[in-house]
């Protein structure tokens, strides 16, 4: 478990870079968040800890796919909110776990491991506020 | 207003042309910090022409695009697909059209399909928003 702090200014700062710097973001002082705001979890908790875990590390080996970085795309973020938003002043607590590991092949007939997994937020009541389920892929690029 | 019927489409909203302000400054907002979106280099070593953008950059665009339309307070689902890579000088343009209006959690909502696109028609993020509507 992290705590997340939902801060005003990382809010304003947040709507400005989305093309949404609108009054109910910038001027609230308990603004609520934008959609995608809790991608910013990774202020408060390393994000993806699951992606290194050995289920996904022994998939990628058995494919012979490179899990690293470069390798790493991001295929899927699906924000799901239970209740009143979470906003700004708000303490979320957040956990992440593994969902899935499948080895598919891409358009290009590459492999690649999808790996599914969820993040989610609990508010200091202890009620599920949002999820984030997250669908990434490693998968073997060719080299120029 | 449009009126939101299955079928409806929302006006479009142009993005861009995508620039490396608007790359850093969401990179810097988000705290993803991965070099591929601003680091050419690094981007050409993983196979791509040159660094490109943040697919959650788009998502947060058409997050936007969809509260100018339905308020901030109300959103309930957001899911977006990233099925093509952004350059910098690409011009995108959000669309949605309402899929149905159904009731869940004993509120009114709205499903709307959306996506972002290129101007040559290729569609680079795609997704299902949920709303509550009074």
């Amino acid at each position: 478990m992290t705590v997340m702090a939902i801060e005003r200014g990382k809010i304003r700062e947040f709507a400005t870079a989305t093309g949404a710097a609108r009054p109910a973001y910038m001027d609230d002082q308990q603004a609520p968040v934008p959609p995608t705001f809790l991608a910013t979890v990774v202020f408060w908790r390393p994000i993806g800890e699951t992606l290194r875990s050995p289920q996904v590390l022994r998939a990628c080996a058995e494919a012979g796919v490179t899990a690293d970085l470069a390798s790493l795309l991001s295929l899927e973020q699906e924000y799901v909110y239970h209740g009143p938003l979470p906003r700004a002043g708000e303490t979320l607590r957040t956990a992440e776990r593994l969902s899935d590991v499948a080895l598919k092949h891409n358009r290009a007939g590459r492999a690649m491991v999808v790996v599914r997994f969820t993040v989610s937020f609990h508010d200091e009541r202890g009620d599920l506020r949002a999820e984030c389920h997250y669908t990434s892929a490693y998968v073997n690029r060719e080299r120029p | 207003m449009t009126e939101l019927v299955a079928g409806a489409r929302l006006p479009e909203r142009t993005f861009g042309p995508v620039t490396a302000t608007d790359i850093v400054r969401y990179q810097g907002a988000s705290g993803d910090m991965n070099p591929i979106h601003h680091d050419d280099e690094f981007a050409r070593a993983a196979g791509f022409p040159g660094s490109i953008s943040a697919g959650m950059l788009g998502a947060g665009w058409l997050a936007a695009y969809c509260t100018e339309y339905l308020g901030e307070e109300t959103v309930r689902r957001f899911r977006t697909r990233f099925s093509e890579v952004v350059y910098r000088g690409d011009r995108l343009t959000a669309s949605a059209e309402v899929v149905r209006r159904f009731e869940q959690d004993r509120e009114p909502r709205v499903e709307l399909a959306i996506q972002l696109r290129k101007d040559d028609g290729c569609v680079v993020t795609s997704g299902t928003a949920e709303f509550v509507v009074r």
